[in-house]
């Protein structure tokens, strides 16, 4: 099968990709393995004339960071929890969305006005729902001046409003808010893949299906998910990738604090890490951090594409 | 080895000593980075490229004076580029300075100038300052290279001395419009209700409990920045908070713990909350018309507009608004935090291009009409002493009020309490600093003690100690 | 055709042959289909919604301590201000330039780099494309210090050149063509093969049609992506020539106290996301007829 002729040509058409992606990407990489290895190297101070020496300080600088272990804990528990969640959604609304008649248009026009809804907006949104307005919480002086949407529709329902992010709130509440949130901003792309690789299934197969009466659940565990399985494992496994360089999501709720105004950096994650050592320019430490980062997604793809060869249908 | 112990005490006393006078006297200051070549501007054609915040409204009065300046210096082409916000610029001139493309000149927040200095790429301005070479203008008069007595004289001080906090007694950048914290309160309620003003946090705390018989619904007081909250209390009370050299955090001490105590308890009695444990803007609580409301709040000299409450339909306020200088520990010590934008200048391979961005910014700092117009556009204060005599800007002086002209009041107390300025050690971390800072506030306000007050905030301080010491 | 009329035949017959009770099944089956997608609507469309009210606040409403539902005035004259401080026409078509160009150019590169991965055999195939989705999992900021070097050296700073090639690239999207090229049969390949037509002819004519709601998708992301780059664009383009609608937006509406004017801003994104929304609701339908018009023929 492998002669010659095909590597030749396979080459050619991977060309410009590899190209720029050397000069772009493999280049830079190259470059963030060096720096992780110079000890407390800083590009700044790199100009300003300082030589750096090569060892391995930066990691121990890493490892030896006393919130380090809660950094991968939350990087760890966000995304166990947010790519199952918001992959199995976006799979039912796509589906939904696709075996639906009447108001198929509308609701899919719907769907797409999230792509040109601002990422600020997402952020104020979240503050009128989970924040609290006040003062002086479990105290006698306690002021609430609102409560927030989420908690009215608690409170509507009998129960008593929850801290959610402000000062005083427990680590799971923080929890809850951030995979809604997370889970929340992941759905439109993921509607979007999925709904493109439902579009991608032969209707053949369903009519065939029809033909035979087959139930619902049938076709849909029989047909539908097999055949979507290519684009579900892709879904699956760029979120962990994603969902292992989460920050944006925890500072779009928290601000650069990364956690409630009383707990700072409870909620901070591997890239944040790398955000804070990058704002006093130590590219070192932040390379470093970025190559055990890269090592842990690495495992965890290796994982994902094993388990997903056996069940993926191409 | 007696003899060899005691000549290495002698020279750890020594070292010692040294290090102790040269960070605290600036007469062995270090060598400036700059030497003005001879003939200072030869009047060659250069582009100098200024990164800065502004808005629209403050481009057009740059622009304006641009062309002024270059009816003096019409080769110095001056390229103005708004690059978002403050943390916009500092990261695209850190980026910049690896490659060498950073601007000639930029907005520039002390800490900003710490990073910079990582790669030496701050000029520093005393040769220039100093500079007696005499440069002949477009308009066939000449000026000093470097600043004149009066000139100096002119720049509020406590403004001007933010150059210098770098450590080494340097001077590196030059103020360009500043701002501060000022407690406004609502004069109409105080005036109803025979209230007097706080200048002290003792009277503050009277004020607090007073309102609270009046309106126990209401929350005091609202602090905006719970960082400048706990530095400038540091500074009132004369106790460490940082140092630009040796020992970088100096803050964990017994005294500041002490205020931090204080202000616990008076958050448990209700009496006052910050933009970040309320949740929300505190100019909104204090503008409130209905519901809970606050009848002080400190916030920024240059967010005047931001305190005063929505007019009605006829144009008028449903309150008046008053400005104060914020409460003291002693009045015989005034502090204010001194904020807001300088400027500072980067090496570049051409000297002409560095004596050139002096003169603009020379141009944009002394100028009395610049910075006249910059200041009632911008709401920040102007550095010069002198521009409140300049007619147009002492018209806006004089309209101040409690309501359209809320701007104007504030700008006036912030020239009146031109003695209590100050700035805070800037290094590489100071950022890191500033924000543990309030952290602790927030945290030591409001966490759980456990039974046991002190223990909590000790812990809380070693916490954020720990905190800096690792990112710096 | 005539297939489908047999098949709509055999449809009708079967319809009679379901129970009432089967009827009432679906009918339920129907409302919480249906129920479930408005719900998940309402959800996210909610910050849509609340982009387009905060539009209409004046910043005074808009810093109230709690939050309005509906704007108490309606300022849209907050539009008019987005429209007149941002430089929005220049910065438009720099936009629409950049994201046009790169999002030409990076289907074809990514069309062929997905058929080589997805159809043709090389050795070090597999290490390969391992090797690519390992460059995905290095957080890209650590990259702009090197490729900044990298463009300045090059020359690049201040053109479009810049802005355009080095992200032209994408594993993200390369990967999610190949999973679709996957799915096309391998017979239909050999097919081709067999009757000698060309690999470019075969991946033109059958490939790509059959993938046109992939790379519909990969199209709106990569125009998203052009809308909303920020840093990138800033660091190397910041003249007046070359910037982008981000920069201007981000830079018209700070308040020189440092706050952002949010009502003008939302104004403004409102404003440039509706010709893009526009687009997007043509290009809708080519996702939603997928592979039935192209059908498959060998």
């Amino acid at each position: 099968m492998v002669d010659q002729k095909h590597q030749w040509k396979a080459w050619i058409y991977l060309a410009p990709a590899i190209i720029l992606l050397l000069v772009f990407t493999v280049w830079p990489i190259i470059n963030t393995v060096r720096m992780a290895f110079l000890n407390d190297y800083s590009g700044l101070q790199a100009v300003g004339g300082r030589v750096f020496e090569f060892g391995i300080d930066n990691f121990k600088k890493v490892v030896d960071y006393k919130e380090f272990v809660t950094c991968l804990k939350n990087t760890c528990l966000l995304c166990v929890t947010t790519v199952p969640i918001s992959t199995i959604l976006a799979l039912l609304i796509a589906v939904c969305l696709n075996s639906i008649k009447p108001l198929q248009k509308f609701l899919q026009t719907i769907f797409f006005l999230p792509y040109v809804t601002n990422s600020i907006a997402i952020g104020m949104v979240f503050a009128a729902m989970f924040n609290i307005v006040g003062s002086f919480y479990g105290t006698e002086n306690e002021i609430v001046v609102t409560a927030g949407i989420v908690n009215n529709v608690i409170e509507f329902f009998g129960g008593t409003h929850i801290n959610w992010i402000n000062a005083g709130s427990s680590y799971w509440a923080n929890i809850v808010v951030m995979i809604v949130y997370i889970v929340w901003n992941a759905l439109p792309f993921k509607i979007l893949i999925l709904l493109g690789g439902l579009q991608s299934i032969n209707k053949q197969y369903y009519d065939a299906a029809r033909v035979d009466g087959t139930p619902r659940r049938r076709v849909f565990s029989k047909i539908t998910v097999p055949l979507l399985s290519p684009m579900l494992v892709y879904v699956v496994i760029t979120g962990f990738i994603g969902g292992f360089k989460e920050y944006s999501s925890i500072v779009g709720i928290f601000g650069e604090n990364m956690g409630p105004p009383d707990a700072p950096r409870r909620l901070n994650t591997m890239v944040g890490f790398i955000y804070d050592a990058l704002s006093t320019n130590k590219q070192g430490r932040a390379s470093a951090a970025a190559l055990i980062l890269f090592g842990i997604i690495l495992v965890v793809t290796l994982i994902n594409l094993q388990v997903s060869k056996k069940r993926v249908h191409y | 080895m007696k003899r060899i112990l005691a000549v290495l005490l002698m020279i750890t006393m020594l070292v010692g000593m040294f290090a102790f006078t040269s960070c605290g006297n600036t007469a062995t200051k270090a060598q400036s980075n700059f030497e003005v070549p001879e003939g200072g501007y030869d009047g060659s054609e250069v582009t100098i490229t200024f990164y800065n915040t502004m808005g629209s409204n403050l481009s057009t009065v740059l622009n304006y004076y641009i062309e002024e300046f270059n009816k003096l210096y019409p080769n110095i082409h001056v390229v103005s580029t708004q690059v978002g916000s403050y943390d916009d610029v500092r990261d695209q001139i850190s980026t910049e300075i690896t490659v060498g493309n950073q601007p000639n000149i930029a907005y520039c927040y002390p800490d900003h100038v710490a990073l910079y200095n990582l790669a030496k790429a701050v000029v520093t301005l005393d040769n220039l300052i100093d500079s007696e070479i005499e440069i002949t203008r477009a308009d066939g008069t000449t000026e000093k290279l470097g600043l004149t007595e009066a000139e100096l004289d002119n720049f509020i001080e406590g403004y001007y001395n933010e150059g210098k906090q770098f450590g080494d007694g340097l001077m590196y950048t030059m103020p360009l419009s500043k701002s501060t914290e000022v407690l406004y309160y609502n004069k109409t309620f105080f005036d109803q209700n025979g209230l007097t003003v706080p200048q002290t946090w003792d009277e503050l705390e009277k004020v607090c409990e007073q309102i609270k018989a009046i309106d126990p619904a209401s929350i005091p007081l609202g602090y905006d920045s719970e960082s400048n909250w706990f530095i400038t209390m540091c500074e009132q009370y004369k106790s460490p908070y940082t140092s630009a050299t040796g020992d970088h955090f100096l803050f964990d001490n017994e005294q500041n713990r002490a205020f931090v105590k204080e202000f616990r308890e008076w958050y448990q009695k209700g009496y006052l909350t910050t933009q970040t444990l309320y949740g929300a803007y505190t100019s909104g609580l204090f503008t409130s018309t209905n519901g809970t409301k606050s009848y002080m709040s400190i916030g920024s000299s240059a967010g005047a507009t931001y305190q005063r409450p929505a007019a009605n339909a006829d144009g008028s306020y449903p309150f008046e608004v008053g400005i104060a200088t914020i409460p003291q520990v002693s009045t015989e010590n005034r502090k204010v935090i001194s904020q807001g934008p300088s400027v500072c200048i980067f090496q570049k391979e051409n000297p002409q291009e560095v004596i050139a961005s002096w003169l603009f910014v020379k141009f944009i700092t002394t100028n009395v009409e610049f910075q006249a117009e910059f200041a009632m556009a911008s709401g920040y204060v102007p550095v010069l002493k002198s521009v409140a005599e300049n007619e147009v800007y002492a018209d806006f002086l004089a309209n101040a009020d409690g309501g359209t002209y809320v701007s104007a009041l504030s700008a006036k107390v912030c020239l009146e309490q031109a003695d209590a300025y100050y700035t805070s050690p800037a290094f590489n971390g100071s950022s890191t600093a500033r924000d543990q800072a309030g952290a602790l506030i927030c945290k030591c306000l409001t966490a759980d003690d456990g039974g046991d007050v002190d223990a909590m905030i000790k812990a809380a301080f070693e916490d954020a100690v720990a905190e800096c010491e690792y990112n710096s | 055709m005539a297939k489908k009329s047999v098949m709509t035949t055999m449809q009708e017959k079967n319809m009679q042959q379901v129970s009432v009770q089967q009827k009432i099944v679906k009918i339920a089956v129907k409302v919480i289909v249906y129920a479930f997608l408005i719900a998940m609507a309402v959800i996210v469309l909610f910050p849509f919604y609340w982009m387009i009210i905060s539009s209409l606040k004046s910043l005074a409403e808009y810093r109230e301590s709690v939050p309005t539902f509906w704007p108490k005035q309606i300022l849209l004259s907050n539009y008019v201000d987005a429209f007149n401080t941002a430089k929005l026409g220049r910065l438009f078509i720099n936009t629409m330039i950049v994201g046009v160009v790169s999002t030409l150019l990076s289907l074809v590169i990514t069309v062929l780099s997905a058929f080589a991965f997805a159809r043709l055999e090389f050795k070090g195939k597999d290490m390969l494309f391992a090797g690519l989705l390992a460059t995905m999992m290095i957080p890209g900021e650590l990259f702009t210090i090197t490729n900044y070097s990298t463009v300045t050296q090059l020359g690049w700073i201040n053109t479009y050149t810049v802005l355009i090639v080095p992200f032209l690239v994408s594993v993200f999207y390369i990967y999610l063509l190949r999973q679709n090229f996957m799915q096309i049969p391998n017979e239909l390949y050999l097919a081709a093969k067999v009757d000698g037509t060309s690999d470019i002819k075969y991946l033109w004519k059958v490939m790509v049609p059959l993938a046109l709601p992939t790379l519909i998708s990969i199209t709106i992301l990569k125009m998203m992506g052009a809308w909303n780059s920020y840093i990138w664009p800033r660091l190397v383009a910041n003249d007046e020539a070359h910037s982008l609608i981000t920069n201007g937006l981000r830079n018209a509406f700070t308040e020189t106290t440092g706050d952002v004017n949010y009502p003008v801003q939302m104004a403004a994104v409102a404003l440039v996301s509706a010709p893009l929304f526009l687009v997007f609701i043509f290009l809708r339908k080519y996702i939603m007829q997928g592979v039935s018009r192209s059908g498959i023929k060998g």
